[in-house]
């Protein structure tokens, strides 16, 4: 809400009516604003090689992507070969990429621990993929669809929020990089020029 | 073992046998319900074209759990608040290769109703519909009768709310007239 409240109160002031949002109960405080630092940092995750890690542990030299995924949704699958070789080609270029799934295997059984091994195995994630085992990782991004990404510069400030690119279903019709051209001008020291995207996607299935 | 398989094999076929004239009578299957693809700005004329008094538009998808997990409270608060001029436009965002299965979805819902599928680019779609929607499914949003979104849902819903935001939204357009 922090983010979505001043634009609200710009809004109301300029004399622009407010759609009022609601999100599902088990949702978020709202989504963390740009120039924000990452929050739960030092929070430890299991990672699929066993061992716990956290968005602190793998934060790069030039940048830090965390980015929201897990193994059900159709989004995520859709857009997964391209998020692996996003990471694992950037990881190599300074920035600390850390994928997360906050899913509750109740609620979406493939995503359980064992199920997320396999398929980072089988993807080849060279980057983190761990379980946020209460959400609150999640929340405390504001995080509410699949994949959803939250890319920090050198300094730590939010500098991209959103999607992959623009075209989940074909990967041949993308026109728009979103997130790879936000991670090239990070990786470059560069400001990046599209801040915010959207997309659909799943709803994050939160824990209780 | 094998003869008694082929005995019961051989009075099945018998039973399975049609009889010229006693044949069951034939009903003619339920048409399957129309999906129409559309882009953002045609469900977008549909909204302002739908002539009630509210209009809640539904996006939902076959994988999607809560999506179908709701889909039940939103048809019926569309039966019960027809009288009243509420309509209801159901959009799903399946992907091209689930079509059938949204197709078939519809079907055991009863819906007999057209509905749309969304095509194109997932921006133009949220932006054209509600610019501060998430994109989060599901998702359901609440237009007054003029056209002007009164309400964002994300998320599963339950029918007392899909029920009490489409009465405002009815009121507030019947006020605003």
């Amino acid at each position: 809400m922090r983010q979505m409240s001043l634009v609200a109160v710009l809004l109301v002031l300029a004399g622009v009516a407010v759609v009022p949002v609601a999100r599902a109960d088990e949702a978020g405080p709202g989504v963390l604003a740009i120039g924000a630092a990452a929050p739960m940092a030092d929070q430890k995750m299991m990672n699929v090689d066993g061992k716990e890690i956290s968005v602190a542990d793998v934060r790069g030299t030039k940048g830090t992507l965390v980015i929201f995924t897990c193994n059900a949704c159709p989004w995520a699958k859709a857009w997964e070969d391209r998020i692996v070789a996003l990471g694992n080609e950037f990881q190599k270029k300074g920035i600390g990429v850390i994928a997360v799934n906050a899913n509750d295997p109740a609620k979406a059984a493939d995503d359980g621990y064992d199920q997320m091994k396999a398929r980072a195995k089988d993807k080849g994630f060279g980057f983190p993929y761990v379980v946020d085992s209460t959400s609150k990782v999640a929340r405390a991004y504001g995080a509410s669809r699949t994949p959803e990404a939250f890319l920090f510069d050198a300094s730590g400030k939010l500098v991209y929020h959103g999607t992959i690119d623009d075209n989940a279903q074909e990967p041949d019709k993308v026109q728009s990089r979103y997130l790879k051209d936000a991670l090239t001008a990070v990786s470059s020291g560069q400001d990046v020029a599209v801040k915010e995207t959207k997309a659909l996607g799943c709803g994050i299935k939160f824990r209780a | 073992m094998s003869r008694n398989v082929s005995c019961i094999a051989f009075f099945a076929a018998l039973l399975c046998v049609a009889v010229p004239g006693r044949a069951a009578p034939v009903t003619p299957a339920p048409a399957a319900p129309r999906l129409i693809p559309a882009e953002a700005p045609a469900i977008r004329k549909a909204v302002e074209s739908a002539g009630g008094a509210a209009v809640l538009v539904n996006i939902w998808a076959t994988w999607c759990v809560p999506c179908r997990e709701e889909f039940g409270d939103v048809l019926k608060v569309r039966r019960d608040l027809a009288e009243r001029g509420l309509k209801v436009i159901l959009v799903s965002a399946d992907f091209d290769d689930a079509r059938d299965d949204a197709v078939r979805f519809l079907g055991e819902r009863g819906v007999d109703f057209p509905s749309y599928v969304k095509v194109g680019r997932d921006e133009d779609f949220i932006a054209a519909l509600a610019p501060e929607w998430s994109g989060v499914l599901p998702a359901t949003l609440i237009y007054d009768g003029h056209g002007r979104l009164v309400k964002i849902l994300e998320g599963q819903q339950t029918y007392e709310t899909f029920r009490d935001w489409s009465i405002q939204a009815i009121e507030k357009g019947r006020n605003a007239k």
